[in-house]
């Protein structure tokens, strides 16, 4: 493979982190906008503990998982009182304003006779962890894979649990989850939290794989392109996020001729679509319909043995 | 066990519910009637912490409950089923039945787990007893969503068995069904009742009141204007007139 393909697909990957998280808020019934925050939070986390201070790539993934997670819960408890267009604009407001402080930090160390660490408008660089250890591209998009695979596992097996079925509670009758019994406060800071690891592991990645960050990436777009794949692949099933994926860089990235409209087109499909199929091509419905088809082949297939 | 005193809730000018004392004893089965728009609903409503009262005491098992939110009541034993039908569509009938499962072990780390794993054995043995009470052994998988309207009432009744409450509040259980159906209800009901639950049952169809209650609480205006035995409530001047100045009672409409 050469470096290009091997350059996409791994942002393919890295992007997938961001569009599972916003799915798992749209499981939950909420719409979120900002989820490109704790992409940044995780990056420039991470980022910190290998290239400032010189600490192994696990641990910054794990911090920048963290950090991006314990920040994600402060302001899902902030925001919950917040419902349907309050709520996303309120995400909305709170990542830019992690942009625009991200764009006045300015907190250097000096490594070997380098300044090293986020330098404000400029962005952070130096974080080299990958190229120090002479780590090639494809080593580490096995890495982002690895990765990927586990996250996508962790929130399948969490579907089938009675926390997934919690979740999609929260997204369907918050006053009838109340009145079972369940505290609704504390399973969507939960899930916020969820979502916020798995958007900074994501980020913690990109730091790594493009050696550096700058606020400017953790724009709006991000989080608008991480909710469509949610939106578009459909909410019955965490492999949703990953056919919007798909159709936006996967397909549409392989139709030059549309390249300088591919906003538009990517937009007006996602609108088109989301008329004919307001939970997405994947939703509970077509899941269970699915699932139960396979279920039945199997059984057939039990008894002709 | 259940004890309302001077309970009013207001809606602008309007008393939904004025100044209503009610007492409901453990193992009993005790009616609440009245014609539309009396406050039966709103009075459930205020029992289960939908909303906040404008005066008047909750007292369940002799805690006060007012001010608690609706999830601390139903882990204190308040159960209760809507007159709308409220499911989660986009669960299937085993999970809707899961998920209203609250015991410290359904709610432990196990609930990270997939079905086979996170379930405790006594939780599944429950669910099965559950779909048997509801007769929806067959249906466990199928979506809420898929379910005929009966199959949901029916659903509705064995999630609010499922919390293991002590007192159950049933809002129109039996709106919109037939003979048969009201019949099988109220074979339901009492088979919740002897399994030691007490309930409280707002209902229209007077047949299924009359052959269940033992005690019956009549409002009007959100007034309590009678209490007593099927029996006494029938022959009660004050609620002959209610309901002759209101819609017919028997017509089983919400
Ligand atoms: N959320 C609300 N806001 C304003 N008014 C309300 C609200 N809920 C109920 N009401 C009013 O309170 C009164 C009592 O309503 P409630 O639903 O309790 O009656 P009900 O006895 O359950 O009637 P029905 O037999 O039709 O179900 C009605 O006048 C109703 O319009
Ligand atoms: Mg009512």
């Amino acid at each position: 493979m050469d470096d290009y393909v091997i350059t996409v697909l791994s942002n393919i990957g890295m992007i997938s982190f961001i569009g599972l998280s916003a799915y798992l808020l749209l499981v939950t019934g909420e719409i979120s906008f900002g989820q490109q925050a704790y992409f940044g939070l995780g990056a420039y986390a991470a980022g910190a503990v290998t290239a400032m201070f010189l600490l192994p790539i696990w641990v910054g993934i794990l911090v920048g998982a963290c950090v991006a997670g314990g920040i994600a819960m402060v302001v899902g408890a902030l925001t919950l009182r917040l419902s349907g267009l309050y709520f996303s604009i309120s995400t909305l407001a709170f990542a830019e304003m992690v942009r625009l402080i991200l764009l006045i930090v300015h907190v250097q160390v000096e490594v070997e006779g380098e300044m090293v660490g986020p330098a404000g408008a400029e962005g952070f660089h130096g974080i080299r962890w990958m190229f120090e250890r002479d780590l090639s591209l494809a080593h580490f998009m096995l890495l982002i894979y690895g990765l990927l695979a586990l996250v996508l596992i962790v929130l399948l097996l969490v579907e089938r649990s009675r926390l997934g079925s919690v979740f999609r509670m929260l997204g369907s009758d918050d006053l009838l989850a109340e009145m079972q019994g369940l505290d609704t406060v504390r399973y969507r800071i939960l899930a916020a939290g969820v979502a916020g690891v798995i958007s900074g592991i994501g980020g913690a990645l990109y730091a790594h794989f493009t050696t550096y960050v700058e606020p400017q990436f953790f724009n709006v777009m991000l989080g608008v392109h991480a909710l469509a794949y949610g939106l578009i692949g459909g909410l019955g099933t965490a492999f949703g996020p990953f056919i919007g994926v798909a159709i936006d860089i996967g397909f549409l990235e392989s139709v030059r001729f549309i390249q300088g409209y591919r906003m538009i087109v990517f937009g007006g499909l996602a609108a088109v679509l989301l008329i004919f199929m307001p939970r997405g091509i994947l939703d509970e419905e077509r899941v269970h319909r699915l699932k139960t088809l396979f279920r039945r082949r199997n059984h057939a297939g039990a008894q002709r043995r | 066990m259940l004890e309302l005193s001077g309970l009013s809730k207001h809606f602008g000018g309007v008393k939904a519910v004025d100044e209503l004392d009610l007492t409901v004893n453990e193992g009993e089965i005790v009616g609440l009637i009245g014609p539309n728009g009396s406050g039966k609903s709103t009075t459930i409503n205020l029992i289960c912490g939908v909303f906040g009262e404008t005066a008047g005491t909750v007292r369940f098992r002799g805690e006060l409950m007012n001010g608690k939110p609706p999830h601390q009541r139903l882990r204190a034993g308040l159960a209760r089923t809507f007159q709308n039908i409220r499911l989660f569509p986009n669960l299937t009938v085993w999970q809707n039945l899961w998920v209203a499962q609250n015991s410290p072990q359904d709610v432990s780390a196990r609930g990270f787990l997939p079905r086979w794993f996170g379930a405790t054995r006594r939780t599944r043995r429950e669910i099965a007893d559950l779909l048997d009470l509801a007769d929806l052994g067959h249906k466990d998988d199928e979506l809420a969503s898929n379910l005929a309207f009966g199959e949901q009432r029916r659903l509705e009744f064995a999630r609010a068995a499922a919390t293991r409450p002590r007192l159950l509040l049933l809002d129109e259980p039996a709106a919109g069904m037939n003979q048969q159906e009201i019949a099988d209800l109220s074979r339901r009901i009492h088979r919740v009742r002897d399994s030691g639950v007490t309930i409280l049952l707002v209902e229209h169809v007077m047949e299924l009141v009359m052959g269940v209650t033992e005690q019956i609480a009549v409002l009007n205006f959100g007034r309590k204007i009678a209490f007593g035995t099927p029996g006494e409530v029938q022959r009660d001047k004050a609620v002959q007139e209610a309901y002759l100045g209101a819609s017919d009672p028997g017509d089983g409409s919400a």
